[in-house]
């Protein structure tokens, strides 16, 4: 019995282990957010809008939550600046608006989320007002 | 991103016929291909989302950016500042690039501000004849876009991209309503002056809608349309024989081939070409407007006659049926002689904006009088809009740069909240002051398709089997602009 025990343990610790160490890797904060990330999530928020707009609640919220996990970076980013309050609640906001994008899809009310959407994309018009570089 | 598989990806290309025929009589479900207008007529009227406010829109572009600190957003501390740097706190989150460096705040020597109307609103010296209208305007203070050049933000306002290849809003419009005259193209371009508008028909065409819904540009004159006219050696009764033989073997071959949609598709444009070429002169052709309204829209005065007759012929087209017209404002003659002028002041902005403003204050104050004289305002949309404006700071000692962070548009007619104004700019007049406020372009195309029936979020096209709308993934309808 504890010899059965003791590799499935083993096996938990171990995985236990890899989600901590990406969960850390993820929300450790970039030394610059680089174009492809940018890209990345401009990509995804244009594949979300097309998707809600064509009721794709499996797809939407797919998108949803690759977004979500680029905004940890983001937010990871902004936080480790002293002079950048706006932009870390900018990034909050937005992941806030993705899990109500993925609530909203899944209980059908594809009208809901693509106001959320909307409201994503004009998050990120107005970090980048202040914070894009070029 | 997402991936789908292969039926998914067939059946939201449209490649399937009956989708795509059904897409063209629906703009929320959207069309990717050509079958479609094989099947159906793709100018045919189509119902809009909710009850709409107006039938069409008079889109009046400045072109080359009108200072809008010099015509209507008054700021007494631009006035107490002048002549001073800019105050840091006022260039906080903007990047400027002005050739010559950031110039110290400026106001021209002549210019002076005077509140009209019951809505007391602001105008300055250079339109007179537009403020008496004050109280028919729902001005947008707060108005920002993404500036580069001219160009490119001419792009932006039409199309939503600083890339060609969207769809401008026009085309959007007819491909969601269709048209409302079979013998007129139902979505016009006007311009003044002796030459196309810069970038030209990326500013007015279809992108990866159809073909048929871009707009037709209309040359200034009786002549609007290249070609149209038939050779001057051939008898219009000659003509009409012609075009009847033509048609009676294009019937034989319908008759032979009655499934063959291109046929009738051709035949059919055939027939617009046809009604075309009597509709589209007499549309535009003002010999039988009075002295009395030609000079309304001053066509009696050499700036602003060219500008006028434009806009006439904005108003006969509305009177038509035309869904969209939009109005490049054309260079006006240069009082020096040599180049003609746009609204781009960088230097003299005083003799500039002098000059512009005459061409174009007494034509679009004629409009607003001539639609309400006629029970047109309540059925049109006016739209007075620039790709951007200019700084409150000074350039070249006497003229302005760009400036794509606040600045102030106005709609007027239809379902608009006459003689209101929405957000405001910074104290000097150089950023938009409350950015939750801000009116991005593709925030004015979702009102403008708002009052034509239409939810910016439902007006759909399926490219590539990639859903597209007309405000890309943003637009917020300015809900107070409106009256509802």
């Amino acid at each position: 019995m504890r010899q059965a025990i003791l590799p499935i343990a083993l096996l938990a610790v171990l995985a236990a282990l890899t989600l901590t160490c990406a969960s850390v890797r993820s929300a450790e904060a970039p030394a610059e957010l680089g174009t492809d990330l940018m890209q990345a999530i401009d990509d995804s928020n244009k594949s979300l809008s097309s998707n809600i707009a064509l009721k794709d609640a499996k797809a939407s919220a797919s998108d949803a939550r690759d977004i979500n996990q680029d905004f940890v970076q983001v937010e990871a980013f902004f936080a480790a600046r002293p002079d950048a309050h706006d932009a870390v609640d900018l990034a909050r906001k937005t992941r806030d608006l993705t899990d109500l994008i993925v609530r909203s899809v899944g209980g059908g009310n594809f009208d809901a989320a693509a106001d959320s959407a909307t409201e994503l994309s004009r998050t990120c018009r107005t970090c980048h007002t202040f914070y894009k570089k070029s | 991103m997402s991936t789908h598989s292969r039926r998914d990806f067939l059946a939201q290309s449209g490649l399937y016929a009956g989708g795509a025929a059904l897409g063209t009589l629906l703009p929320g479900l959207g069309l990717q291909s050509a079958m479609a207008s094989e099947i159906v007529d793709p100018l045919a009227p189509k119902q809009p989302h909710f009850t709409p406010k107006v039938k069409s829109v008079i889109w009046l572009h400045q072109n080359g950016a009108p200072s809008t600190i010099d015509l209507y957003d008054y700021k007494p501390q631009l006035h107490k500042l002048a002549g001073q740097d800019v105050p840091a706190s006022f260039l906080k989150g903007i990047k400027t690039s002005t050739q010559g460096g950031v110039g110290k705040l400026w106001v021209a020597p002549s210019r002076t501000f005077k509140q009209y109307g019951e809505s007391g609103a602001y105008f300055s010296n250079l339109l007179p004849n537009l403020a008496e209208h004050a109280d028919k305007l729902a001005f947008i203070k707060s108005s920002v876009t993404v500036g580069a050049t001219h160009d490119i933000s001419i792009l932006k306002l039409n199309t939503g991209d600083l890339n060609p290849g969207r769809p401008s809003l026009g085309a959007w419009i007819v491909y969601a309503l269709g048209s409302a005259n079979p013998d007129l193209p139902p979505y016009v371009v006007l311009y003044d002056g002796n030459r196309e508008p810069s970038a030209g028909s990326q500013n007015w065409n279809s992108g990866f809608l159809p073909a048929v819904y871009q707009g037709v540009a209309f040359r200034p004159g009786n002549s609007p349309i290249l070609y149209l006219d038939g050779p001057a050696a051939r008898a219009a009764q000659q003509q009409r024989a012609s075009l009847d033989l033509l048609k009676r073997l294009n019937g034989f071959g319908e008759a032979r081939y009655p499934s063959d949609t291109e046929l009738r598709a051709r035949v059919k444009s055939y027939d617009l070409a046809d009604r075309m070429q009597t509709a589209a002169p007499a549309a535009v052709d003002l010999g039988k407007e009075t002295l009395a309204t030609k000079a309304l829209y001053g066509i009696d005065d050499e700036v602003s006659g060219g500008y006028g007759e434009t806009l006439l012929r904005a108003r006969r087209l509305v009177e038509r049926g035309v869904r969209f017209v939009q109005v490049v404002t054309g260079d006006a003659p240069s009082p020096k002689g040599g180049e003609r002028l746009s609204w781009d002041a960088h230097d003299d902005l005083e003799v500039n904006h002098a000059l512009k403003a005459r061409q174009v204050d007494r034509p679009i104050a004629g409009l607003l009088t001539d639609l309400k004289a006629r029970g047109l305002l309540d059925t049109t949309l006016v739209v007075w809009t620039s790709e951007f404006s200019r700084t409150s700071y000074g350039q070249s000692g006497n003229g302005r740069d760009h400036n794509p962070w606040g600045y102030t548009q106005w709609l007027a007619g239809g379902g608009v909240k006459a003689g209101t104004t929405y957000g405001e700019t910074d104290e000097i007049g150089l950023q938009t002051a409350d950015k939750d406020k801000a009116v991005d372009t593709y925030d004015l195309t979702a009102t403008v398709l708002q009052l034509l029936g239409l939810d910016h979020l439902k007006t759909t096209f399926l490219n590539n089997g990639r859903s597209e709308r007309p405000t890309v993934v943003y637009g917020r309808v300015v809900k107070e602009v409106l009256d509802v």
